[in-house]
């Protein structure tokens, strides 16, 4: 394999892998704040200090060709930084990446020319021109030639159920449509890896789940792309990826197969109580229970206490009893109480003791 | 082929911003009405000095011999480095203002070819404007043209397009970097309105300033313009403005494009490229 050293440009170096990283950091710098720093700083002609954020830490992936993998952390675990380091939108300050075995940062255009960049929201659409339009017009900028293009984008918007409404100016889509329209548009120039960052994020669930089902049907079995995508749902990361590297604080904390990492926590037993009239002070105590691991509570309506508690515990049957007590003594209702199956929320709680949507 | 990916790519731009210039009808005309009463400021501020005839034959000392012309070709090629700024300078803006600059950043295209696409989309805004103003000027003001040669009024018009073209690919790297791309241009206006002589003859500035003026593009433009619009200049009249004009362009775009790639690497490295 050729290091990234050795590649020449415009020279595709070997390897396995559709895309890789090794070491892979970037660092922001951002103003400190004005009362950290002081009065000194107005009678000293200095500038300001600057934090260091660390957006993604010494990050090594291999993601092979055709393998729809996953990046699943919270919001700000630097999932879509990673994304921007390997699409050329920012440059690494340490480490290496490749993509279809072009260097990121020595052959941008060979990456930019290798990869479609899905992003979610609102934005990355002319919202005055029609879809058709906003197709056509990156179609071009990819290099495709025309009679090509008006092909490939009627395809694609049939693909997408977006054929009938092709001419209408973009801003009268729904937010779902929107969505759709941003997936084809990272397919206009038929690249071999997709990056998908938060593809399905802030739809409701009928079109979340329709981006989900093109995602996996179509563009991974049918059309065998790579594709790189982050989410910070498990259930989509679980439903979709062949293979998850869960991300927090920059640094990817384990990477499994959704399946074998779920089993990596199956000596933990999992408890799930729905209660309410429970205190918020009763937080700490609960994790601290003889033969409990961590406890995480999620308030789902505060005034009343009701909460959903999830007990990770060693032997389900020592703590259920002691755990219901201590629930009952401190005034807590409980609504129902049962023992499930690890999800990767229970795996991201045992690695980081956190919630994945805190 | 590097030139057919570049042709689509100024072509997709191009079609573009032409579509999005149209989609808003009110914009066709508002760009002609708003700088109406720019033209008649400049006009009427003269105005009280003397009659028409009066004010004329004191400009005679100048070369004018018709100060409602004088100032309005000043205003036209001001009006037209404004809008050039902000079609092609401040192009790159324009895609973070719609939410499009990364999309736009991570496709393998030359942004050297954006800019200049965009630069000459607003040139058929900017012909628009040039008609109707012109017609306007006519019509309200009743301003004359004296033109010998048709070849040495487009050469200028030509030439100082592509001069103000060359400021905006220029800035567009500032601009990037920035992120402040309307206040920065917004702060160029007055320095040019006033050194370049959109209202009265750079001849009657301060010798000191005249040294000022003749750092602007704009200057030239709007000599060679009057030159031979109004005077009836012919290529001799105009030759060392053309040649400074292309200079001046040639310096503009080498240096643009060095700034680009320099400020674009350094958004990419701190991570401001979509920042507002």
């Amino acid at each position: 394999m050729l290091t990234s050293e050795s590649v020449l440009d415009g020279e595709r170096g070997l390897s396995d892998y559709a895309i890789e990283a090794h070491g892979l950091t970037k660092v922001f710098e951002k103003k400190a704040k004005a009362e950290a720093l002081g009065l000194k700083r107005l009678y000293r002609r200095v500038k300001p200090k600057k934090d260091k954020v660390v957006a993604v830490d010494h990050i090594d992936l291999s993601i092979k060709e055709g393998e729809l993998f996953g990046l699943l952390g919270p919001n700000g675990a630097g999932k879509t930084t990673t994304i921007k380091l390997l699409c050329t939108l920012l440059l690494p300050d340490e480490g290496t990446a490749t993509v279809n075995g072009y260097d990121v940062v020595k052959q941008a255009e060979k990456v930019q020319e290798s990869i479609g960049v899905v992003t979610g929201g609102e934005r990355g659409l002319y919202w005055r021109l029609t879809g058709r339009e906003n197709l056509w017009f990156f179609s071009q900028l990819y290099n495709v030639p025309d009679h090509l293009a008006k092909e490939r984008i009627n395809k694609l918007l049939k693909l997408v159920e977006l054929d009938e409404r092709a001419d209408e100016q973009v801003e009268k889509y729904s937010r779902g449509m929107k969505q759709r329209l941003h997936v084809i548009r990272g397919l206009v120039s038929d690249p071999p890896i997709l990056l998908l960052d938060e593809p399905t994020l802030g739809l409701d669930p009928a079109s979340a789940r329709v981006i989900r089902d093109f995602i996996k049907e179509e563009l991974q079995k049918k059309l065998g792309k790579t594709i790189l995508h982050t989410t910070h749902y498990m259930e989509e990361a679980d439903q979709l990826c062949d293979r998850i590297a869960i991300i927090d604080y920059g640094k990817i904390i384990t990477l499994d197969t959704p399946e074998n990492l779920k089993k990596s926590i199956q000596r933990t037993d999992i408890i799930q109580i729905n209660v309410s009239n429970f205190k918020q002070e009763d937080e700490e105590k609960i994790g601290a229970l003889e033969g409990v691991q961590k406890a995480v509570v999620t308030f789902t309506d505060p005034t009343v206490g009701e909460a959903t508690i999830k007990v990770h515990v060693e032997k389900a049957e020592e703590v259920m009893p002691i755990a219901t007590e201590f629930l009952i003594k401190n005034g807590a209702r409980i609504l129902t109480l049962e023992q499930t199956k690890p999800t990767l929320e229970d795996v991201f709680i045992s690695l980081t003791g956190r919630k994945l949507r805190d | 082929m590097k030139i057919v990916k570049d042709w689509r790519t100024f072509k997709a731009i191009f079609l573009r911003n032409v579509k999005l210039f149209t989609s808003y009808k009110s914009w066709i005309i508002a760009t002609v009405i708003w700088p109406i009463p720019l033209l008649a400021l400049n006009v009427y501020q003269y105005k009280p000095l003397g009659t028409d005839a009066a004010i004329s034959d004191a400009l005679k000392n100048y070369g004018f011999s018709n100060f409602a012309g004088m100032i309005i070709v000043g205003t036209i090629v001001y009006l037209l480095y404004n809008r050039l700024l902000w079609g092609t300078g401040v192009s790159i803006q324009s895609e973070r203002w719609m939410g499009t600059i990364e999309v736009l950043f991570v496709t393998p295209t030359n942004k050297m070819i954006v800019l200049i696409a965009s630069g000459l989309s607003s040139l058929l805004e900017a012909s628009w404007w040039i008609v109707s103003i012109f017609l306007l000027s006519w019509a309200l003001f009743g301003v004359q043209p004296t033109i010998t040669s048709w070849f040495c009024v487009f050469i200028s018009l030509v030439s100082t397009m592509a001069a103000l073209v060359s400021i905006g690919v220029f800035f567009a790297g500032f601009f990037v970097l920035t992120r402040a791309a309307d206040q920065l241009a917004s702060g160029l206006q007055a320095p040019v309105r006033f050194f370049s002589g959109v209202a009265f003859p750079v001849s009657a500035l301060p010798q000191m300033l005249q040294y000022f003026s003749y750092l602007f593009p704009v200057t030239y433009g709007i000599s060679a313009m009057r030159k031979s619009i109004l005077i009836g200049g012919n290529i001799e009249a105009i030759w060392l403005e053309l040649v400074l004009l292309y200079v001046m362009t040639t310096i503009f775009l080498i240096s643009g494009y060095f700034t680009l790639k320099a400020v674009e690497r350094q958004a990419k490295k701190k991570g401001t490229l979509y920042l507002f």
